[in-house]
């Protein structure tokens, strides 16, 4: 810019002549509406509005916010919370036989099982095993629900629930007993077509 | 030797060697065939699982690779629609009686089922009818649970257990879909291999009570050492869990154990854990304490004693700890008395003659040997994979197998001749037999002719046949030739695990690291004599346990309690331990780092595979600090640095490196600083250990000993020669695991049959077995093959310890029945 400048006082060319507009480099500004106005008034103020338009609507509908944890969002049926562990309704035996499988599938390497022989007379499972340790570290669960896919009996599903904050880590390695217990149904679930 | 042939398998060129077998070959060209009966290890093929089979052009039928030798020019297929189609039946074949309970299946995730079903099956089942039903799982052993549901009858097990183990007592009962693997009667299969079956099942059929449900592959870590309870150190691979050992696995090295591994070192691994091991730093008394107070103690009490008056025994031992051991003492405390054997051995002249790299066998010269004589040992009890090896031998290469040998063993069944001679004798028998050999017409005749005129002889000896007995060996030895032919040689079945290590790195009386030549030194028995007298005053046990394993236990315990000091290294919480005045915890071979040398002079690693518990910290560390606090500075701050120590002082372990050792382990011989074995010294010296026994003069002098060979005394009244031996199952390994109790050996006195009517005893009778005052109680078993006049004892057992009654010479018992 600085070069285009010189020339023009220097060498008496006229500056707006084709044939230097061409010999040069040359950046060209491209000015909107000089303000002032109705049209500049207009331009000032109706986009504004447009905008203003949206947020009355919205002001007439009332507030959406949902007062959590008073109120909470309710899932969809196959949302993937906090594991469950199963028993058979009629026997009470546990479905879980601890064959790993789950622990084997899952990729962030949460779930700890160690499997131990039935007792005739005090069984806990249906198999010739069952788990004698059954551990879910929820801290480092990435819910993909891979344990619930590889289970070969449906002993472990996933559940609703996704309220696990806790103030200790060691708090969210949950064991069997937590997992087999009867979840405290907490979260709302979605109801047909919504 | 063979000639190799190349052949085409799925039009890739193949080179195999001649007599090979197609599915080898296969595997050479990266080609899998799958198989489930198919196992090298097992001998010849058998055919009968029909998943190897292949297409090869110009014979119209499908053939089973397995079985099939390659031949040259061979045209072979396994990927035709033909094969496939085959495959995909005949594992649908397989799967029809097959439960698919892999959940609760302890094989699934490592089942060579699951995976062929995988590979190469049809992915659908058509089945719809019922499938076969058995009772399950039932009790096969108290170790072993068998699963008939889930057995694909591929004969492995009954192969191992009728042409591996030869005990035969697998059979598949009944016909058709009905076939079962079982015992007669329903009897337990108990057989000291028993537990390699678990190993060789191919689907979950046949599985461990003491790993049954502990854990899945994918929980696990495999971790490669080297089992050190027995002299074999057969190569394992411990399967940790959460840090602790479950399982032990064997490791093939054809060099050590071609592949089986003994029910001891399978299932001698809950102890490791046991609530009796000794888990930290303890002061008189038991009383825990921190690492540096023991330290200094034991420092300040082997100072006290005084230079020159502390003696060192090394047992259970890597060669790391055996050298340091013997620094500590020789350097530190000014003693020359150390020693790592549990009675009188050979002088250092002796054990280096024996030591010469022409003179000694590999493991695997057994299988190629045109005869073995197994001299003074049953390996069966003192190394029992060399058992297996030596039935091989006999079974697949026809060799012949001469045992001449105090006890009746395990081998005799399988052997061409047989001498016995009587408990202590093995020097005159030995002499005899080189007598026999240069032509003299001897007792031992019968067994020098199946010894003439063979090429190659491997001889297997036992320690036990003590100074006189090496020294007589190094004569035999020369008579057989066995240093001229190659493949032929000595190999020694020695007491103790690391009994060949330890005397390399330098713990011998008589001989420092290299077997470099020391005097002053005093041996064991002499330790004990002079721990005794007063002459002695601190002592120093690594790994040891005299008042149950050495002979004469009484007089062992009056020497300890007689010490001023004693610092002892034990793994559990022993009778000798609880004198200790400074008590160290010992690591077992889980969790050791360090080497050890095989009697044929490999060197292996131990590696650690599982935590410490308690407060135990590497033994080597340990002595360095306690070489530290006596003044002597070693440098000695983790293995690599022990293991260089260790190298930079036995000449002959020069070259070798952690990267040489590998997985494999080396033979020094096979070295290049093997060439720096130590030259074998002049004639034993008098006064020398060797000629010491004034009772029975000079070996020449005692050559016509009319006490005789082959068959003791007969004995009048109730007097009979006593021998002993050290049983498999004796000792700490049945006490510590809970699994093996049931195998606990309860003290019984064998006696010939004709002993047994002259003395009015019967099988079962509750006797004592009394020697100048000492007695122990047992029961009497009659036994074939009993040399009459002699009776054997157990050492080592919990109750009526054996080892009470010897005094290192020859020991005479009274036989007295004890009424009910």
């Amino acid at each position: 810019m600085s070069k285009a400048n010189g020339s023009a006082g220097g060498d008496g060319f006229d500056p707006k002549s084709a044939a230097y507009l061409d010999s040069i480099d040359v950046v060209q500004i491209q000015r909107g509406p000089e303000p002032g106005g109705v049209g500049g008034a207009y331009r000032a103020f109706g986009e504004t509005l447009r905008g203003l338009k949206t947020t009355m609507a919205r002001l007439i509908e009332g507030p959406l916010t949902i007062e959590y944890p008073e109120e909470k969002t309710p899932v969809y049926p196959r949302f993937r919370g906090r594991h469950k562990l199963h028993k058979f309704e009629d026997t009470g035996l546990e479905k879980c036989v601890g064959c790993s499988l789950c622990a084997a599938a899952c990729p962030a390497d949460c779930i700890r099982v160690v499997a131990a022989e039935n007792i005739p007379g005090d069984r806990v499972s249906a198999g010739e095993r069952y788990a004698a340790v059954y551990e879910i570290n929820l801290s480092r669960c990435i819910f993909c629900g891979y344990c619930e896919i590889a289970c070969p009996f449906d002993a472990i599903t996933m559940g609703h629930d996704y309220e696990m904050a806790d103030y200790d880590r060691s708090d969210l390695i949950f064991t069997k007993e937590m997992l087999l217990a009867e979840p405290i149904e907490r979260t709302p679930l979605k109801s047909e077509g919504e | 030797m063979s000639r190799e042939i190349t052949l085409t398998i799925d039009g890739r060129e193949v080179t195999a060697v001649e007599g090979e077998m197609l599915h080898d070959a296969a595997r050479k060209g990266d080609v899998e065939i799958p198989v489930f009966c198919y196992e090298p290890k097992l001998g010849d093929p058998v055919g009968a699982c029909r998943m190897c089979l292949v297409e090869i052009e110009g014979i119209p039928k499908l053939q089973t690779s397995c079985s099939t030798p390659v031949r040259e020019g061979m045209v072979v297929h396994t990927r035709t629609e033909q094969v496939k189609q085959a495959q995909s039946a005949v594992v649908e074949f397989l799967l029809v009686n097959h439960p698919l309970d892999c959940p609760v299946c302890d094989k699934g995730g490592e089942c060579p089922l699951q995976d062929i079903t995988q590979g190469w099956g049809p992915g659908k089942s058509r089945v719809i009818d019922e499938k076969r039903h058995f009772q399950k799982p039932i009790e096969l052993s108290p170790l072993i649970a068998i699963d008939r549901e889930r057995c694909i009858l591929c004969y492995r097990c009954v192969r191992f257990s009728q042409e591996v183990s030869e005990d035969a007592e697998l059979q598949l009962l009944d016909r058709g879909d009905r076939t079962f693997v079982g015992t007669f009667d329903d009897r337990p299969y108990v057989a000291p291999f028993h537990g390699n079956i678990t190993e060789l099942c191919p689907v979950g059929a046949l599985t461990s009570y003491t790993y049954r449900f502990r854990a899945r592959p994918w929980d696990i870590e495999q971790a490669g050492s080297v089992c050190t309870l027995c002299p074999s150190q057969c190569n394992v691979s411990f399967t940790v869990r959460d840090e602790k050992v479950k399982r032990v696995l064997g490791r093939d090295n054809a060099e050590v154990d071609d592949g089986w591994l003994c029910d001891r070192g399978r299932y001698g691994f809950e102890m490791f854990a046991d609530a009796k091991r000794v888990d930290g730093p303890r002061l008189k008394g038991g009383a825990a304490t921190d690492w540096k107070t023991a330290i200094e103690a034991a420092a300040a009490g082997l100072l006290q004693a005084g230079e020159g008056r502390v003696a060192a025994i090394v047992g259970d031992a890597s060669n790391e700890e055996g050298h340091l051991v013997q620094r500590i003492v020789r350097e530190a405390l000014g003693s020359p008395h150390v020693d790592s054997r549990p009675s009188r051995g050979p002088r250092r002249e002796t054990i280096v003659g024996l030591a010469q790299p022409n003179l000694s066998a590999r493991v695997r010269d057994i299988d190629d040997a045109d005869v073995i004589l197994v001299l003074g040992t049953d390996p069966l009890h003192s190394s029992p994979i060399l058992d297996l090896r030596i039935r091989k031998a006999i079974r697949r290469n026809g060799a012949r197998l001469a045992i001449a040998t105090e006890r009746p063993t395990a081998l005799d069944g399988g052997a061409e001749a047989i001498a016995r001679y009587a408990p202590g004798d093995a020097h005159h028998f030995i002499l005899e037999l080189t007598r026999a050999l240069g032509g003299a017409d001897t007792v031992a005749t019968p067994l020098a002719e199946s010894l003439e005129g063979a090429g190659k002889v491997v001889v297997v000896w036992g320690e036990r046949i003590g100074s006189f007995g090496a020294t007589a060996l190094l004569d035999l030895a020369k008579a057989l030739k066995l240093g001229e032919a190659d493949g032929a040689g000595l190999l020694e079945v020695p007491d103790t695990t690391n009994a060949r290590g330890l005397r390399e790195a330098g713990c011998l009386p008589d001989a420092g690291p290299g077997l470099a030549r020391v005097s002053g030194g005093k041996s064991t028995e002499e330790i004990r004599a002079a721990l005794e007298s007063g002459e002695l005053t601190g002592l120093l046990l690594f790994g040891v346990d005299p008042i149950r394993d050495f002979p004469d236990t009484p007089a062992w315990e009056a020497a300890i309690t007689a010490a001023d000091f004693v610092v002892c290294f034990s793994m559990f919480e022993t009778a000798t331990a609880a004198k200790a005045d400074v008590l160290f915890p010992l690591e077992t071979h889980a969790e050791k780092d360090g080497t050890v040398t095989h009697p044929d002079g490999r060197l292996q690693r131990v590696r650690p595979s599982a935590s410490r518990p308690g407060d135990i910290r590497p033994n080597f560390l340990v002595l360095s600090e306690l070489a530290a606090d006596l003044g002597l500075t070693t440098g000695i701050d983790s293995q690599p640095t022990a293991f260089a120590a260790l190298t930079q002082a036995v000449p002959f372990y020069g070259s070798i490196d952690d990267a040489s050792i590998g997985g494999r382990g080396i033979r020094w011989q096979d070295t290049p600083s093997g060439s720096k074995s130590p030259e074998p010294g002049k004639a034993p010296e008098p006064g020398s250990p060797d000629t010491q026994r004034g009772a029975l003069g000079t070996i020449a002098e005692t050559a016509a000993d009319p006490r005789g060979v082959a068959s003791a005394d007969p004995g009048s009244g109730a007097s009979l020669a006593l021998g002993t031996y050290r049983d498999l199952w004796a000792g700490l390994i049945t006490e510590l695991n809970p699994p093996l109790k049931f195998l606990a050996p309860e003290q019984r006195v064998e006696i010939s049959l004709t002993d047994a009517n002259r003395m009015g005893l019967k099988n079962g009778d509750a006797v004592k077995v009394a020697q100048n005052g000492s007695s122990v109680s047992a029961t009497v078993s009659i036994k074939e093959r009993m040399s009459d006049g002699v009776c054997f004892l157990i050492e080592g057992t919990a109750a009526g310890n054996a080892n009470a009654l010897l005094n290192g010479g020859p020991v005479s018992v009274e036989i007295t029945k004890v009424e009910a």
